[in-house]
């Protein structure tokens, strides 16, 4: 298996949105003369789940970019062959020049992680950096997190480091390319 | 600025620093809010792309510092200065050319001092550096300074100097990259997570704990840093001195302080006057007051007097009106744990030689001129002993004619001030004449905020990005050592010109004595020359310089700076105000009214904005749902709500003794049942981003400007930014 991956530390995470916002401007996704609030592309997003209530009370914050699925539901959803699963890296990729704009990846994924250029036509996604992965660059949500909670590497190497840290991996929310864990309790 | 004084978090930081400078990011200070971190902007055809943190420094960048860039390149950006059509709050301007606007602002100073009135003349402005030209004006020209927000931690600073002769840093935790293993952290009202430090602190405080440190959040809200923490409790609001001193108790009356250092370094006979005190403020008497339960109190107190270190940082614990008594129980308790100037504990400032400017200026008689001892209320303020003029006495000054000339910069205080309609009179009132009291605002802004609209004349400022500073503070975040530049790295817009540039400006024209120099530049280069720098050098170096040392209990090579060179516990000074001692009662705005006001409002903050001003609640970033915060609705425990019949998301009404609004409800466990909250620095009017969405301003709400002055704390020179609340269906 080849799987470039993020593990992303829910002990960490503090959903500062930092690695959206640094995410957005590499990524040229904002006008800044023009953005309008509320209006605005993201390839990451914030999530959070509490447990509990006042005054005994848990709240966990996690981001959820891209999972880059082993079985990626855009792929098969693509008609237009415009979505593909890198070979090298595992990285779910949408080829701009491939897309016709019909949009069946967005109703697929089940992440609700692709976005659609109107002006364009054209779905865009996070493809992990694609063009810093290759050169030895973390992707930028890895390297601008306030805290630390996002690692990035080969899929197997994370998992086998996080084991022997004793993290507590959580299997069950990502497709397991991107995954996340935490201190156990 | 932490950062510029700390060892990389990396062993290869430097390298890659200098390998990102090879590739065109250029290192430069974040002006985002007033932590100034220390970030590198990558630069491409002129045009500002990307922001990272600087890795010699830590390496981080918060959202705040990332969305920079929608800062610069604004459409709403002033490019030229203008002048007031209208009447003050219509916002109606003409564009002016900037002799046309100088000549002005210079006249009016220039009258002003003819008059013997120079002392009437405030600067309110964030004084992030001491080699800041602003202040050498005012202290040349006899004008005083406040703080460009309502000074949010003057009662730390006053408790710090009174107890340790030193000041503190400034708005500043300890430096949780030291805190050992088995250290505890204590963040009482504090949101570190919240950026407004440095963004390294979050980073600093978890993996202080992945090494065994302990967090504990005291805070009536869930924060971020709660959800993150060992121990979460959720105080009364203003319940921190009781319960400092309810822990102080039991480790003195335990026999669990530290001995030795209180033998060597507390002054003579204040311990024993501290036993003395504390022998009523047992755990259980001061549950009574904080609402923390007696066990808990007794349990944080073993805890950390067996911790090899105890860090505490508070913000709005010394933002009440009782702040300098808690200021006091805060320092009573560091110095019987013996956590000062110690890994973990309390750092203390130290001096960087930068050379002095002469000649230098002796700055005015904030004792014998301020506008806050020249008004009616003259005889309450005989113990205020902060350096800086109180800025929620702004709207009184203008009417008891002490306040004449007003110059704003990088602030908001149309709604920065608590009792913010009463600002807003103050500012539009006028004589039998139809003149206006305060004869003449001038607000220097990035884009147009709810304070120009008020301005007589609005002056384009330069970002942080087009201009040339040198940061250095001795009491800030960057533990006294270090020094910092920032640098232009775009091209400035239009005809912006930054403060500094135009407050040397008028010092030339004013006070030329002390304005010899070229230019900011050639300001900064004769101070840097105490350090063998100069700017030119400090920005070939990176624009950071520090000697790499935080240095530990530095009070060991001659004392503290007391009279006493001792640790100070009791203030005789304070005696007549019964403050030798601190006050364990709770913030007096919240003991009256609560019968007819029965909430207690939280002004909370989130690390997406910086008070009130426009460079973030202008920020599309910012202001955006999933990278920032767009609305700010009234956080209801969901049990309050039930009874109350309030679902998530009515609108409902409230009410203060001073104002009224209407908010939409969002209802959460993460509150006490008894408070409520707001995000503070929401509600401007001003702003195509600002003002849209639902923004309330907690400022309506909170009753001051001096109008209830019974309730402040005129002694720490803080104010206090909460009130009680009644909420109307």
């Amino acid at each position: 298996m080849k799987q470039l991956s993020l593990a992303i530390d829910l002990s960490r995470c503090i959903g500062c949105k930092t690695c959206v916002v640094a995410c957005r401007n590499a990524h040229g996704l904002i006008d800044h003369a023009a953005a309008v609030s509320g209006d605005l592309p993201y390839y990451l997003r914030v999530e959070s789940e509490r447990k509990g209530v006042y005054p005994n009370l848990s709240v966990r914050t996690w981001v959820v970019p891209c999972q880059h699925c082993k079985n990626a539901a855009c792929v098969k959803a693509c008609k237009a062959g415009a979505i593909v699963k890198d070979e090298q890296t595992g990285i779910v990729r949408i080829l701009a020049e491939k897309c016709v704009g019909k949009g069946d990846c967005l109703k697929a994924c089940p992440y609700g992680v692709i976005q659609f250029d109107a002006a364009r036509r054209k779905a865009h996604k996070c493809d992990l950096c694609w063009d810093r992965v290759h050169v030895g660059e973390k992707p930028v949500c890895a390297e601008v997190c306030l805290t630390g909670a996002i690692r990035f590497g080969e899929k197997e190497v994370l998992k086998m480091r996080l084991e022997a840290e004793g993290k507590e991996i959580l299997k069950k929310m990502s497709a397991q390319s991107v995954f996340y864990f935490r201190n156990p309790d | 600025m932490v950062a510029a004084t700390q060892e990389p978090r990396e062993d290869n930081a430097p390298r890659k620093e200098a390998a990102m400078r090879e590739n065109g990011w250029i290192p430069t200070m974040c002006y985002q809010c007033k932590a100034e971190c220390a970030i590198l902007v990558r630069v491409q055809d002129g045009v500002i792309k990307e922001i990272r943190g600087n890795p010699r420094a830590g390496g981080k960048a918060c959202v705040k510092g990332m969305s920079g860039v929608s800062l610069q390149y604004h459409p709403e950006r002033l490019s030229r200065p203008l002048k007031r059509v209208g009447k003050r709050g219509e916002g109606r301007f003409a564009p002016c050319p900037w002799d046309e606007a100088l000549d002005a602002i210079a006249g009016k100073l220039a009258e002003l001092r003819d008059r013997g009135e120079a002392h009437t003349l405030t600067a309110s402005f964030f004084p992030h550096s001491i080699t800041d030209p602003k202040w050498r004006f005012l202290n040349a020209y006899g004008g005083f300074i406040n703080t460009a927000l309502p000074h949010c931690d003057s009662a730390k600073i006053v408790a710090f100097i009174k107890a340790m002769g030193g000041v503190p840093n400034h708005h500043i935790p300890p430096n949780f990259a030291t805190t050992p293993k088995g250290g505890v952290i204590i963040l009482a009202g504090r949101h570190a997570m919240g950026c407004l430090d440095d963004a390294t602190v979050p980073k600093d405080i978890l993996d202080a704990r992945e090494r065994g440190a302990m967090l504990v959040v005291i805070d009536p809200i869930f924060t971020a840093d709660a959800a993150k923490a060992d121990w979460w409790i959720p105080i009364r609001p203003s319940g921190d001195t009781a319960l400092f001193t309810g822990m102080t108790h039991h480790i003195v009356l335990n026999d669990l302080y530290d001995k030795k250092f209180v033998e060597n370094w507390v002054r003579e006979g204040d311990f024993d006057k501290l036993k003395d005190y504390l022998a009523d403020k047992t755990p259980e008497a001061m549950s009574a007051i904080c609402d923390v339960p007696a066990r808990d109190i007794v349990k944080l107190a073993e805890l950390c007097a067996a911790a090899p270190s105890v860090g505490v940082d508070s913000f709005k614990g010394i933002m009440l009106g009782q702040a300098l008594d808690f200021g006091h129980a805060w320092t009573n308790f560091l110095a019987v744990t013996g956590n000062i100037d110690n890994p973990g504990g309390q750092p203390l400032p130290d001096l960087t030689p930068l050379s002095p400017v002469a000649p230098v200026p002796s700055g005015p008689a904030l004792a014998e001129k301020g506008w806050h001892v020249t008004g009616p209320d003259k005889g309450k303020f005989h113990k205020y002993s902060f350096i800086m003029e109180p800025t929620w006495y702004q709207a009184q000054a203008i009417k008891n004619g002490g306040l004449k000339m007003l110059i704003t910069a990088e602030c908001n205080p149309a709604i920065t001030e608590m009792g913010q309609e009463e600002w807003r009179k103050a500012v539009t009132m006028t004589d039998a004449k139809g003149d206006y009291l305060l004869e003449m605002l001038v607000s220097y802004e990035i884009m147009p905020s709810e304070t120009s609209k008020y301005a007589d004349y609005v002056l384009p400022d330069k970002t942080y990005f087009e201009r040339w500073e040198l940061l250095y503070m001795p009491w800030w975040y960057n533990f006294g050592h270090g020094v910092a530049l920032r640098r232009p790295v775009v091209e400035p817009l239009g005809e912006c010109r930054h403060s500094n540039e135009v407050f040397i400006e008028l010092g030339k024209r004013l006070c030329p004595e002390y304005f010899g120099f070229r230019d900011d530049l050639e300001y900064y280069d004769i101070q840097l020359a105490g350090l063998g720098l100069s700017v030119e050098k400090l920005k070939e170096m990176g624009g950071l310089w520090s000697p790499g040392t935080m240095g530990f209990r530095k009070y060991e090579r001659g004392g503290f700076g007391t009279p006493s060179t001792k640790v100070h516990l009791y203030w005789e000074d304070l005696e007549e105000v019964d403050q030798a001692l601190p006050r364990v009662g709770l913030a007096p705005e919240y003991a009256e009214d609560t019968g007819t006001f029965p909430f207690i409002l939280i002004s909370y903050r989130t690390t997406f904005h910086q008070g009130s001003g426009q460079w973030t609640h202008n920020n599309p970033q910012l202001r955006d749902p999933k990278s920032g915060l767009r609305e700010n609705p009234v956080l209801i425990n969901t049990a309050t709500a039930r009874k109350l019949g309030v679902k998530d998301g009515d609108i409902v009404t409230l009410r203060s003794r001073t104002g009224s609004l209407k908010v939409r409800a969002k209802c959460t466990e993460r509150i006490r049942p008894d408070c409520l909250g707001l995000h503070h620095g929401f509600g401007s009017s001003v702003g195509g981003v600002a003002s849209r969405g639902e923004g309330v301003s907690d400022n309506i709400l909170i009753p001051d400007s001096g109008m209830t002055l019974d309730w402040q704390d005129v002694v720490g020179g803080e104010s206090h930014v909460s009130t009680r609340v009644a909420v109307e269906v």
